[in-house]
């Protein structure tokens, strides 16, 4: 009982140190930006930007224009994951395409993702497409690492069991590679989530000109509107967040699976 | 190599489809794809200054294709400009663009297989403003200043060429590389010291954000850039008559911003991109419309090409020699002025920059 | 955010391949080297035969010969080491006052539950939006100078370096410190001789990433805002059509970002030798 009390005082602590510094931050923020103690071009009021947010979401369609940017999002990261996942299988389980294809792919994945827009806007053009190659290979790439490293490291004794068992290669990959490596591909699969949102961004920056957050993002700079640009930054971070959570649950539901089933 | 696996993919998929959808329709469906090299403010889908801006807002080539229900127009707006241009070319994802000079050459010095159809937005001016709080006075100022254009467009060029005659080089100012929504952002701000530019550059001045110190309106002509309607080669072999109504729009939209009582309303109908129409009043003082937006590929323009080539070699921005022979294809914008009774309605000039046949 | 606390799990990869035994390595080495080597060659050969034979056209990838000369043309004008040489300027810098105010922001989190309970959640929600969100807003607020470079390099090492760090000094067992009391060390002594060094690890793979990072929006920032770099390099190619300094650019790129993480391997595996030295 009383254990519990505190428990509850401590998360209540925690809870009202944690909201000091943004409840601070926000008044501070509003105070300036009416006073006129910061330029309202670089600090618009907080008024400013919950308008501007709600005349982007009602009137200009924000949602549908989040949903082309999710579109693009989640069909780059899927085209990325699948393949990243089958590829990295391939690396790990064959010794010859270890040897032959992980030097290069090593060599490759330290190519900064962004410095491959120029090439792929010129082998892919202004279309959907292009954007969706780009985003693709930003899952990829943490996708094949994190697999590549859970196949390696499958425990040696499951290995020899399947041996024993006389498994074909296809029975090896279900019974014990992938549950095994089950934990590590999560991660690669969440961190492809995390780098596919930014490659979105990314792609809207630096790809031709299309709906989406990145490109209302762009729009506000162009127009010295740092109220939309905040709008967008916002919802820039909410969106990673709520994909950041999603894949955590979905993560921590896989794990669990896991640890029941062993 | 995973790269090119997806894209065998992709592009297997998309073949079936295509392959699946055209054996589904009897009358095979066209979508005819235009670029446009530049982008509208606050990128509207429109533009200014140009007989092809007058097709787009005026619906000149859907009205060309009203009847065919097949055929269906698609236009596509570039911030990224010409160079963004040639991308979707080497993609064969447009048939037919406006494009500046500069870019245009750039492409076929890369092997783009395009054909130069019939000029648009020929001898445009170029702007130069200075930030409003800066102490450039005249060109000679720039040395050692941050100065934005847009790489690889025909405005690169034509300030290389102002640059030049001010007995300056690229090496000697500080090359920001910006789009013209980007240029007007950063010299409001005053984060660079000069651009160049054209429309952008006198709405900002007229609002008094910055100051128009030189402009090549009225210089040496040779200074101006130049643009065209630019097709694909291979759409132009395999749709001659599509081409030669494509090119009869055009010469259409031509005509219209051409006829001096239009003059109004072809500001008004430009407008749809956003730019003030006192802006472009200023924009086309002095100059009779006819001049700016003759579609005529005489000995002028052919030779403000060649030399275009040769400087753009010369400044090292193309690093192979370019030719433009067998580039022009007339054929199309001649059966056009026949077709419309236009034979006499541009005034041809000459190499030298006078008018033919008036000596 | 959970970025920077995912990569606390992925532990480098090259850790479990530097325990085989020296000599070995050697003849095995070598072998892998030229097993390695294979895949490259074999699409060095299959892009100079196609573009050779014309089947890939040049305005999709011009040809091996064209991109080599181009690049040994940009190696002996020294402009490649120009542009390169920018671009790390800029990543030194932003990495050094990234990681500074990173380790002690990571400290002071570490240190200090209520410091940590007061800072973390505003963090993590900043920390939540990716850098490449953060620049056109500091391009308003700073234009697209220097400053504005430096900013987003040293926003790209912060996150990374501070998570890290906390966790780091947070997982040092609380037996030493108190080992640390019971022999009247100082705070200062403590956190030199205890907690530093028991949070190494953490520390480096906080450096790892940040740097990683760094260079990753060293790329963007230079990409919308440059006039000199190897991300203006490949912009500066892209307009102008020029595929083969593009390829150069990202050959140069990768060979840094690939120079780096060797770097830190080495410098990773002297300080643990220097600490296992210190130790025994």
């Amino acid at each position: 009982m009383s254990l519990a009390a505190t428990l509850q005082t401590k998360r209540a602590v925690k809870i009202r140190r944690g909201l000091t510094l943004p409840v601070l931050l926000l008044a501070l923020w509003e105070v300036s930006s009416h006073t006129g103690l910061v330029d309202a071009r670089f600090l618009p009021s907080l008024e400013d930007v919950f308008l501007t947010a709600k005349r982007e979401l009602i009137d200009n369609n924000l949602f549908g224009e989040l949903g082309f940017s999710l579109f693009r999002n989640i069909a780059g990261f899927f085209i990325g994951s699948v393949f990243g996942i089958l590829f990295a299988t391939l690396l790990a389980l064959s010794r010859l395409a270890d040897a032959l294809i992980t030097p290069t792919f090593n060599g490759l994945k330290q190519i900064s993702l962004l410095a491959w827009i120029p090439l792929i806007s010129i082998w892919f053009g202004f279309g959907e497409q292009a954007k969706i190659v780009f985003v693709a290979i930003a899952a990829f790439i943490p996708v094949v690492l994190n697999t590549y490293e859970g196949m390696r490291n499958a425990p040696r004794d499951l290995i020899e069991v399947g041996h024993a068992l006389k498994f074909t290669p296809l029975q090896r990959i279900m019974r014990i590679f992938l549950p095994s490596a089950l934990p590590s591909i999560a991660t690669g699969v969440h961190l492809g989530l995390i780098y596919s949102w930014l490659a979105t961004v990314g792609a809207e920056y630096f790809l031709a000109v299309g709906p989406g957050v990145g490109g209302l993002i762009i729009a506000g700079r162009e127009r010295f509107d740092m109220a939309l640009v905040m709008v967008g930054v916002i919802i820039l971070g909410l969106v990673g967040f709520i994909l950041n959570r999603l894949a955590a649950t979905v993560e921590s539901y896989l794990l669990r699976w896991r640890v029941s089933a062993h | 190599m995973t790269l090119s696996h997806f894209t065998r993919r992709a592009l297997m998929a998309a073949f079936a489809l295509s392959v699946l959808s055209s054996s589904a329709v009897a009358e095979e469906p066209l979508t005819i794809n235009v670029g446009y090299a530049a982008i509208g403010l606050d990128s509207r889908p429109y533009a200014e200054g140009t007989s092809a801006a007058t097709a787009r807002a005026g619906e000149y080539l859907e009205k060309e294709f009203a009847n065919d229900p097949n055929v269906k127009i698609e236009w596509f707006f570039f911030k990224g400009a010409g160079p963004a241009v040639n991308e979707a070319f080497a993609n064969n994802q447009l048939d037919f663009a406006y494009q500046g000079d500069l870019p245009s050459l750039i492409g076929r010095a890369n092997g783009l297989k395009t054909k130069y159809l019939l000029a648009s937005g020929a001898r445009k001016p170029l702007y130069l403003a200075a930030a409003k709080d800066s102490t450039i006075k005249s060109v000679g100022d720039l040395k050692g200043k941050k100065v934005a254009y847009q790489r690889g467009t025909n405005g690169h060029l034509a300030a290389i060429k102002v640059l030049e005659a001010n007995g300056l080089t690229e090496k000697d100012i500080q090359v920001i590389n910006l789009d013209s929504a980007g240029t007007v952002a950063a010299l409001t701000s005053q984060d660079i010291d000069a651009a160049f530019g054209d429309t952008t550059l006198i709405n900002l001045a007229s609002k008094g954000n910055a100051r128009v110190i030189y402009t090549t309106k009225g210089d040496d002509p040779r200074f101006g850039r130049n643009a065209g309607i630019i097709g694909r080669e291979d759409f132009i072999d395999k749709h001659p008559e599509i081409t030669q109504r494509v090119v009869d729009a055009f010469v259409k939209a031509a005509q219209w911003s051409s006829d001096e009582p239009n003059r109004a309303a072809l500001f008004e109908l430009w407008h749809k991109s956003g730019t003030p129409i006192p802006i472009l009043e200023d924009y086309f003082s002095n100059d009779k419309l006819a001049y700016r937006n003759s579609p005529l590929i005489d000995d002028l323009l052919v030779s403000q090409y060649e030399e275009q080539g040769t400087k753009a070699r010369e400044f090292g921005l193309i690093r192979r020699n370019v030719s433009v022979e067998g580039w022009f294809e007339p054929k199309y914008l001649k059966v056009s002025l026949e077709k419309l009774g236009l034979q006499k309605f541009w005034q041809a000039y000459g190499a030298n920059g006078k008018p033919l046949g008036s000596s | 955010m959970s970025t920077a606390s995912k990569s606390v799990s992925v532990a480098p990869a090259s850790a479990q391949l530097r325990r085989a035994p020296r000599k070995l390595l050697n003849r095995r080495a070598l072998d892998r080297f030229g097993i390695a080597l294979i895949v490259p060659l074999g699409l060095l050969l299959a892009w100079w035969i196609a573009s050779s034979q014309g089947w890939l056209p040049e305005q999709i990838l011009p040809s091996p010969a064209y991109v080599s000369s181009t690049a040994l043309e940009m190696v002996t004008s020294g402009e490649i080491f120009y542009h390169a040489g920018a671009s790390l300027q800029r990543v030194v810098i932003g990495f050094l006052f990234g990681a500074a105010a990173g380790l002690t922001l990571g400290m002071a989190m570490g240190l200090s539950r209520r410091v940590d309970d007061y800072v973390r959640p505003l963090f993590l929600a900043f920390a939540q939006i990716p850098t490449l969100g953060w620049i056109p807003l500091l391009m308003l607020i700073f234009g697209i100078g220097e400053a504005l470079k430096i900013i987003v390099i040293a926003k790209g090492a912060l996150v990374p370096m501070t998570i890290n760090t906390a966790a780091g000094i947070r997982a040092v067992p609380a037996s030493l410190v108190e080992v640390g009391h019971a022999l009247r060390f100082s705070r200062l002594q403590t956190l030199r001789l205890i907690v530093l060094p028991g949070a190494a690890p953490s520390l480096f793979t906080g450096i790892r990433y940040g740097l990683t990072h760094s260079w990753t929006a060293l790329v963007a920032v230079e990409l919308l805002a440059s006039s000199e770099g190897l991300g203006y390099l490949l912009v500066w190619g892209r307009q102008m059509f020029w595929l083969d300094v593009v390829i150069v650019a990202m050959v140069a790129v990768g060979a840094i970002g690939f120079l780096m993480d060797k770097g830190l391997d080495a410098s990773e595996i002297l300080v643990q030798r220097w600490k296992q030295g210190e130790d025994s």
